[in-house]
């Protein structure tokens, strides 16, 4: 098995308006893609998002503050996840993608290879 | 999670690129060397950037070993021509799979890195580029580290080992250890290199840097690799023993800046006593009925280590070794180096004499060490204002920075 | 205190001249750092490096090829760390190896999400 991080970027940036009762369905979609992910075990770790602010230290250490130039490219939260293979990460991803509901989710492997 | 606290071995990724390029150019070939280059640069950049953060794993070499197998079987497969050469090896590329995997078991490595050597230094290769050869495929050194070892620009080095490589692969040479008959000879060019690889790394004459400590450090791995092996002669023993009593004293030969300080005025406490008897027992191992220039200089070398000062070193023997290394060559540093000794045995006008005839001989009229000799003898015999002049000329005659340092500070000294 | 998202970017853009040994001191730098910074209390978890290239999932829900690994602004590993406010973890991204390698780290605040220390 190999590890993968779902780097999600670019999720809409201003909600568009939602009622109480969809922002509640939203919230369960995602618990339960929690629990899911968490039960059948591909889900090593939920993640968080990340907050639309921050700064860059460059190689000279200067500092830019957020937010950022390509904010179509920010990455907006992470999570960690299981899989076989590329492909099945990517399956994983689709699921995910239902529940981001927009915005892309780049599916990386991590380096550690057989350890 | 707690990050490993692994600490990898000294200089592990460089010894791990010299071991898969050896088993690798093995199975696959000298035309393949680039490729395997490539492919090892690849996986150790691959290890780096997986382990960088988590810590190294458990086996690290056999990780890397695995990454760069299978990068280097791959792209072979993916070339169309390589199925046929391979075929007409007579193995497939899983057949070869196997064998590599076989050689790269720790105990079969040396035999490859071994085959590798004389591949390295083959006769029909300049000296100068089985040195920059062996220091880049048997040492895992990078083009800039052996620039500047050797004091080079990148390019020369670069074109000296591109060049080896086409002409080993023209002239078709197979990593294979040399048969029965031909083995003296192709030692005899493999002691040469190691011989004077450590040199170029031991020569302080164009300042100092810690590569050039590796330097000395990878030409007595790659001696002792050869002494454990059964391809050695007594004077591959000899060779190590003269390269670790050399090494024995590489941390006292420079001060803190860097400044070179002579063999006299040394501190004799921070000579590696260890390595000075590690160096005997190869002595010992060595023992033959014909001894070669390289017996001697390591026996000479030894009378110097054990010595507990310049006074009561046995100046005597180290007179009779000269005396026979000029039997077997002569060789005007050998007679400089004798009339030292006989100086400091007590015979300061005989050693004098010997030093002024040197003095006439065109190859040595910018050779500084002659006057410096001249200059240690009138120090022994009390005269300062000779020795003064004698430096003066040394001095004269420097074209290094820390040679004139070296000088200078002798002068202060004398003038004090 | 919060916590933060490092995400290197990024350098080692002459990895083809790069020795072996040069290699061993990148990494000896990195484990350095991380070890220190576990040992002090604020690395949370040293994180890991991605491996290049990968694929992006669509919001259409069809896959693409990509990043770019020639990309600079391609994410090249990741780590989790503590600190009072976003200053101070500049303050720990600068003495991270990455702006010696020629890469950037960008410092990502996560949000509280209403659990108290």
């Amino acid at each position: 098995m190999a590890k993968f991080m779902f780097l999600q970027r670019g999720a809409c940036e201003s909600p568009p308006e939602m009622t109480p009762e969809q922002m509640e369905a939203g919230m369960k979609a995602w618990m339960d893609w929690v629990k899911n992910g968490t039960d059948e075990g591909w889900l090593l770790d939920p993640g968080s998002p990340l907050g639309g602010t921050g700064a860059v230290v460059k190689p000279d250490l200067s500092v830019i503050d957020g937010p950022f130039a390509e904010s179509k490219e920010l990455v907006g939260g992470y999570s960690i996840v299981e899989a076989a293979n590329l492909a099945e990460a990517c399956e994983l991803a689709k699921q995910t993608m239902k529940l981001a509901g927009g915005g892309k989710i780049e599916v990386r492997e991590f380096a550690n290879v057989g350890q | 999670m707690k990050p490993s606290t692994n600490q990898l071995v000294e200089h592990f990724f460089r010894h791990e690129s010299a071991n898969l390029i050896a088993v690798l150019t093995r199975a696959f070939g000298i035309r393949r060397l680039d490729l395997i280059e490539d492919m090892v640069q690849v996986a150790m950049l691959e290890a780096m950037h997986a382990w960088k953060q988590r810590g190294v794993p458990d086996q690290p070499a056999a990780w890397i070993h695995r990454v760069t197998k299978n990068r280097i079987l791959d792209s072979l497969r993916r070339e169309k021509t390589c199925e046929k050469a391979i075929t007409l090896s007579g193995q497939s590329i899983d057949e070869q799979e196997s064998i590599v995997d076989q050689w790269l078991e720790e105990e079969q490595i040396p035999d490859s890195l071994l085959r590798m050597m004389f591949v390295c230094c083959h006769p029909t290769l300049e000296r100068k580029t089985q040195i920059a050869l062996t220091l880049k495929t048997l040492c895992g050194f990078g083009i800039p580290e052996i620039a500047r070892g050797l004091l080079l620009p990148n390019e020369t080095i670069k074109k000296r080992i591109q060049r080896a490589k086409i002409s080993l692969a023209e002239s078709n040479v197979k990593p294979e250890l040399p048969s029965a008959d031909q083995l003296t000879l192709r030692l005899d060019v493999v002691h040469d290199v190691l011989y004077l690889m450590f040199n170029e790394g031991y020569s302080t004459s164009h300042g100092t840097e810690p590569i050039r400590d590796d330097i000395c450090e990878e030409a007595a791995r790659l001696c002792h690799l050869l002494c454990e092996s059964p391809c050695s002669v007594p004077t591959s023993k000899a060779l190590l023993a003269l390269l670790l009593f050399h090494a024995a004293r590489l941390d006292a030969r420079t001060d803190e800046d860097g400044a070179v300080i002579l063999l006299e005025d040394q501190d004799r406490s921070k000579w590696d006593r260890r390595l000075i008897c590690v160096a005997q027992s190869w002595l010992a191992k060595s023992k033959t009925d014909q001894p070669t220039t390289i017996h001697l200089e390591a026996a000479i070398a030894m009378q110097h280590c054990i010595a507990p000062s310049v006074k009561q070193t046995n100046w005597e023997t180290i007179v009779i070794l000269y005396s026979r290394l000029l039997q077997i060559r002569e060789s005007p540093i050998y007679t400089l180096n004798r009339a030292i000794a006989l100086g400091q045995a007590g015979d300061t006008r005989e050693a004098m004499a010997q030093l002024q005839s040197l003095r006439n001989r065109e190859d040595m009229k910018s050779y500084l060490l002659l006057d410096c000799a001249l200059a240690r003898m009138h120090e022994l015999e009390g005269n300062t204002t000779e020795a003064i002049d004698s430096y003066l000329i040394a001095l004269s005659k420097a074209v290094a920075p820390h040679e004139k340092e070296l000088l200078e500070k002798k002068l202060r000294k004398l003038a004090e | 205190m919060s916590k933060f998202m490092f995400v290197y970017r990024g350098g080692h853009e002459d990895m083809e001249q790069i020795s072996p040994e040069q290699m061993q001191q990148v990494m000896q730098m990195w484990m350095d750092w991380i070890q220190g910074g576990t040992e002090a209390g604020w690395m949370i978890d040293g994180g890991d490096a991605l491996k290049p290239g990968g694929a992006i999932v669509n919001s259409d829900l069809s896959v693409t090829d990509g990043p770019f690994a020639e990309s600079k602004e391609l994410v090249g590993g990741y780590s989790m760390v503590d600190a009072p406010d976003l200053a101070a973890a500049i303050e720990l991204a600068k003495s991270s190896p990455m702006p010696k390698s020629g890469g950037t780290v960008e410092v990502r605040e996560l949000p509280n999400l209403g659990k108290q220390e």
